[in-house]
Parts: structure tokens; C-alpha cells; sequence
């Protein structure tokens, strides 16, 4: 017997070809979810660099706002304004450094605190006193307690040490 | 010309899909989005309180805001060396087991509480052992007995600081985490 031609698919007609974008959507899906799942809405509170990786700690406290102090290992900054080289600091240069309180760190700090007390009397807005701390884990305690110091002489006696959460 | 049928009948029923391409635009805007805001690390703070206007400068306002001579207090010291942690309260200094001062050494030079290890390392797990004990005595009798102060040497690393205030302020006993000392100062000299 002879070779006979396929009877359905001569009568098939040209299909229009489309992509199969179903399983893409199952993985968009997923990967939306888990990205929706640990978005905070506070936004990042610190920005790493080369110059700052922050302590690992166990405590599991989340961070509040606070004023920034950043102690890099270059340089000291308050709200991301730079107020002294750490060279000198570490060095006690006279200049910087006056009986283990970095001068020009507390006069920064107390313009915020005036400012902030102004904002007090005519908004309401309560001074907190709180400073949140970044320092580099390197740093010695020697300009760890000169920072530390220096903000309790200057109206923010309240310190919050920021580290990264170990997740175990 | 005769009538010509149409050629709607040769016409197949489609087959219906989904336009997902507005929800493909979504998505596509989206995942960038949230991928650029998302913290992949968690940050959390230690609370530090100071008294206000602590500092050498004022040192004498310091200690009138100290009131209650007759209350006794704990006042735990853990003093932070490259040698090793010294355990000391208002009391006594704690020795470790190999601290007895060697012969012809001076008191103030016995070896610390608890020692580094040998590869220089901190000994936190025993720091929280000891400061346990500490804990299991010091309940109810004293004031202050969640109370520590910290002081280190000059060259303390930030980190071993942090880790140290881990260790003093919880162990974790078979799953279960007891709280030790949560209550961290740090003394403002520098040895």
C-alpha cells in the first residue's frame, strides 16, 4: 500500500506562533513577592563604603532615627557634613582636640541642638537628645570614647551604636 | 456575476489568550524598583545612655547626681585587655583559675579573669559563663545587677567592644536566652 498523506494535517492551517510567556510570569511573580516581602518603607540608613564597615552584634533592636555621626576611618561626619580629618584626631592635634573632646564635632552638635531646642519651643517637636553613632569596626576605643564624650558634652547624651544584625 | 459566499466561514474560531503584556510592563517596572530599595542587610542599634553633661570638664556635677551612698551597688567592671577580660565589682577583682600572681610580681599584675586564647582571641562564651555565675549571685541583692560598665585599653578594637556587650548582655543556655547584663556604660577612662 501506497503512502498515504496525513489526513489531519492537510487540513491544518497555518497557526500564528506566540511566545508561551506563562512560566516568565510564575518566575516574575515569585521574585515580586519576595521582593515586596523584606521592602522597607524607611529606606537605608546608612550608606557603606570602603571606609566604614559597621560592627557585627547580636541584638536584634531595630534602628531609630537619631542625628548622624558617622566615624569613618577617614574622616568625622555629622548628617553627612564633614567636621574633622581622623588623622588629627587620633593624633590630638591641638587644634582638633582639646581635653579629649574633638572641638570642632561638639560645635556642630550644639548648633543642632540649639536648632533642634528652637524647633521645640515654636513647633513642639520634643529634643531627643538621641545621636546615632557609626563607627568603623576598627576603630580604637581611645576615639571611640573621644566621640562618645564629646556628644555627651554637647546635649545628646543619648547614643545609639548602629551595627549590622547577625542573622543566624 | 452570481452572489459569492463569504469567506467568513473558512474562518477559524482564534484562540483566546491572555494579554499579559500590560501586566509584563508592570513587572518589569516594578522588580528594578523594589530591587534598588530592598536592605539586604538588616542594621540594629545598641542603646548607650549617658548621663546629660557627663565628662572630665564637669566631673563635679557628676558625682552629686550620684545620690545614696548607704545603697550598696554591684558595680560590675569588665575591663577589656589585649591580655585578656578582668572582672572586677565595688567588692572584689575576680581571678581567673591560672591568675594567681606569679612570685615576686606586684597584686595589680595577676593575670585577667579570663584570658585570651591562644591564638589571641577573645573568650566570649566564657565571659558569659562567668558573668552568669556573676548574675545567679548578684539577683535581688544588689540594685544594679543588670548594670555593667565597660572599659577597655586604648587599642580595643569597636568590634571586640560590640561583641563583648553581646556577651554581657545575654547567654543562651540549651535554646533558651537568659538575659545577663543588658543595662551597658562605658567608663569614659581609658587605661
Amino acid at each position: 500500500m501506497a503512502f498515504v498523506p496525513s489526513k489531519i494535517k492537510k487540513h491544518k492551517s497555518e497557526m500564528e506562533v506566540s511566545l508561551n510567556l506563562t512560566s516568565m510570569m510564575d518566575m516574575f511573580t515569585i521574585i515580586l513577592v519576595f521582593l515586596i516581602k523584606n521592602y522597607s518603607t524607611e529606606g537605608a540608613l546608612i550608606t557603606p563604603s570602603d571606609y566604614l564597615h559597621l560592627p557585627f552584634s547580636q541584638i536584634q533592636k531595630a534602628p531609630e532615627k537619631g542625628l548622624d555621626v558617622v566615624v569613618s576611618k577617614q574622616v568625622l561626619m555629622v548628617n553627612n557634613e564633614p567636621v574633622a580629618p581622623m588623622a588629627d584626631v587620633v593624633t590630638n592635634n591641638p587644634a582638633i582636640v582639646e581635653q579629649g573632646v574633638i572641638k570642632p564635632l561638639r560645635e556642630k552638635l550644639l548648633y543642632y541642638s540649639s536648632q533642634s531646642k528652637k524647633m521645640e519651643v515654636d513647633y513642639g517637636i520634643k529634643f531627643s537628645g538621641k545621636v546615632t553613632i557609626q563607627g568603623d569596626k576598627d576603630l580604637p576605643y581611645s576615639e571611640l570614647v573621644k566621640v562618645i564624650r564629646t556628644c555627651g558634652l554637647a546635649d545628646y547624651p543619648n547614643l545609639r551604636l548602629v551595627v549590622y544584625r547577625k542573622t543566624d | 456575476m452570481a452572489f459569492r459566499p463569504s469567506l467568513r466561514r473558512h474562518m477559524r474560531m482564534e484562540n483566546t489568550d491572555l494579554n499579559l503584556t500590560p501586566v509584563m510592563n508592570l513587572m518589569v517596572v516594578m522588580i528594578p524598583m523594589l530591587l534598588s530599595g530592598s536592605q539586604f542587610i538588616k542594621l540594629g542599634i545598641i542603646e548607650l545612655n549617658l548621663p546629660p553633661a557627663a565628662g572630665a570638664s564637669v566631673a563635679g556635677k557628676q558625682t552629686t547626681a550620684l545620690p545614696k551612698e548607704e545603697q550598696r551597688s554591684l558595680d560590675l567592671t569588665i575591663s577589656i585587655t589585649a591580655r585578656g577580660f578582668y572582672l572586677s565589682s565595688a567588692l572584689t577583682v575576680l581571678h581567673g583559675k591560672d591568675a594567681t600572681a606569679p612570685s615576686g610580681a606586684q597584686a595589680g599584675t595577676a593575670g585577667p579573669t579570663i584570658p585570651a586564647k591562644t591564638d589571641g582571641e577573645y573568650d566570649f562564651a566564657e565571659l558569659s559563663k562567668k558573668l552568669l555565675e556573676v548574675k545567679q549571685k548578684a539577683q535581688g541583692i544588689f540594685p544594679d545587677a543588670d548594670a555593667i560598665v565597660l572599659q577597655a585599653e586604648k587599642d580595643i578594637k569597636y568590634q571586640t567592644l560590640v561583641d563583648t556587650m553581646d556577651a554581657a548582655r545575654m547567654i543562651e543556655i540549651d535554646g533558651k536566652v537568659v538575659e545577663l547584663f543588658p543595662r551597658v556604660a562605658l567608663s569614659a577612662g581609658v587605661m
